[in-house]
């Protein structure tokens, strides 16, 4: 089986990985996938993660892992092994997003306005579908896949980590200062490039 | 004030971080100047959807957590059952000449690391792990071929008693259910009628394996195949 040695452009990981041979994947060749699954899980089950630990923690894993087996059916749709990781994603984002839906219609059909087994019981308040105006929901699968893929190739370093220290881990600009070693000044420079790369790509809500 | 101020200004008041003098700053400029409103609303909507796509991103990078050793077999199945066996691929002479030299080398060093394995299974032996076998069959074991699979797996793992499944989610339960973390370690083989595949899976040593035999015509031999990775892996 041919297997490419090659730095992974698209994820930027500092390590040199073994990426998956697609020709050999669209063969159905068993060691090319039996390598693939392993790289691809992470992607599947942090997608499926990002919407269902909150409301369906249980439900992660398996939705990462029929995620990867619908990814094997559309495997030979695809042109290059780049594409891999952000297809999955989108598959274990969809289909998180409708276990979630269809957990929420059932519990709104049985009178019943609490979270679909919520984390912690007892929560009496009344959850409207987190999913409901979520731009991401609202894609197709093949869409959120490309805009992914333009995502991580277009929010180049440092862009992504100031982009993740402050909208995911709410670091104050001082604090990202201190942490990636530039000027306080530059972080306003840097978020308002990556949020502008993010309009480009993704529109504004409504307008994908 | 310029553009990249006004920005880290509206930042710092919708990420919650402003002083009440920088909220008080802020009002006073949307009041003044109501474009400034219209930019705000727009750095407030931008922040929403960085919200929502970057955990996406972030997990679409992510190198973590491994692939339960459980999924590989159903994986693998999914594989065989969409895109069939793999084509033999046309090779060229000086292509076979290279594989037959590497095949020498690899017979070489098999049979250097089968020297290395029995020596140490001699020196020592490990407690051996403990054997657990299944058979799902949907239709029942009422038929001939069943009763003498049934009997060719007893015969290839004595003295362990033979589970029967007649539905794949109770087979997937006893598949997927602990192999031993804590304790001694646990070998499982399904044998799955409707998939045609013997699947292994285990942990040695803290380390998880498993593998998936396709059964064509021969089961004894698949049978066989699969007792000889079990060695294998548990001789390490």
């Amino acid at each position: 089986m041919d297997r490419a040695l090659a730095c992974d452009p698209v994820f930027r990981h500092p390590l040199v990985v073994q990426m998956p041979d697609l020709q050999a994947l669209q063969r159905g060749d068993a060691a090319a996938w039996d390598m693939a699954f392993p790289w691809l899980w992470p992607a599947a089950f942090g997608a499926a993660q990002v919407t269902l630990q909150p409301y369906l923690p249980a439900e992660v894993e398996d939705v990462a892992i029929e995620s990867l087996e619908a990814l094997v059916e559309k495997v030979r749709e695809l042109r290059s092994v780049e594409e891999l990781k952000p297809l999955v994603a989108s598959i274990a984002h969809h289909r998180a997003v409708s276990l979630l839906r269809e957990r929420f219609a059932k519990k709104r059909g049985e009178g019943r306005t609490r979270s679909p087994d919520p984390v912690q019981e007892g929560a009496e308040v009344d959850y409207p579908d987190p999913t409901a105006n979520s731009p991401l929901a609202a894609l197709e699968q093949k869409e959120l896949a490309e805009r992914l893929r333009r995502t991580i190739g277009e929010l180049r370093p440092p862009i992504d980590a100031i982009m993740m220290d402050r909208f995911m881990n709410d670091l104050s600009y001082e604090e990202i200062a201190r942490k990636r070693g530039i000027p306080i000044s530059s972080v306003g420079v840097y978020l308002k490039r990556g949020l502008e790369a993010l309009r480009r790509i993704w529109g504004r809500r409504g307008e994908s | 004030m310029n553009d990249d101020q006004y920005f880290d200004l509206a930042m710092k008041v919708i990420g919650g971080q402003a002083t009440e003098a920088e909220r008080a700053e802020l009002d006073g400029l949307v009041a003044r100047q109501p474009k400034l409103k219209a930019e705000f609303e727009r750095v407030q909507a931008d922040v929403r959807l960085a919200r929502e796509v970057l955990p996406l991103v972030s997990a679409t990078e992510a190198m973590a957590p491994e692939l339960p050793a459980y999924a590989r077999g159903r994986l693998q199945t999914k594989v065989r059952q969409t895109l069939g066996r793999p084509q033999p691929s046309v090779t060229s002479a000086s292509d076979r000449e290279r594989r037959s030299m590497w095949r020498w080398r690899w017979l070489l060093g098999l049979a250097t690391a089968t020297a290395a394995i029995v020596l140490a299974v001699v020196l020592w032996q490990a407690p051996a792990p403990m054997i657990q076998v299944a058979m799902l069959d949907a239709a029942g074991a009422s038929r001939g071929s069943d009763a003498k699979e049934l009997a060719l797996l007893q015969q290839t793992w004595n003295k362990t008693p033979i589970d029967s499944f007649s539905s794949a989610e109770n087979a997937r339960a006893w598949e997927t259910n602990s192999l031993g973390n804590g304790g001694r370690a646990v070998v499982k083989i399904l044998y799955d009628r409707p998939a045609g595949e013997l699947r292994v899976l285990g942990r040695w040593k803290g380390k998880p394996f498993a593998k998936t035999f396709v059964v064509e015509q021969d089961f004894a031999a698949a049978l066989s195949l699969a007792r000889d990775f079990i060695r294998e892996q548990t001789s390490r």
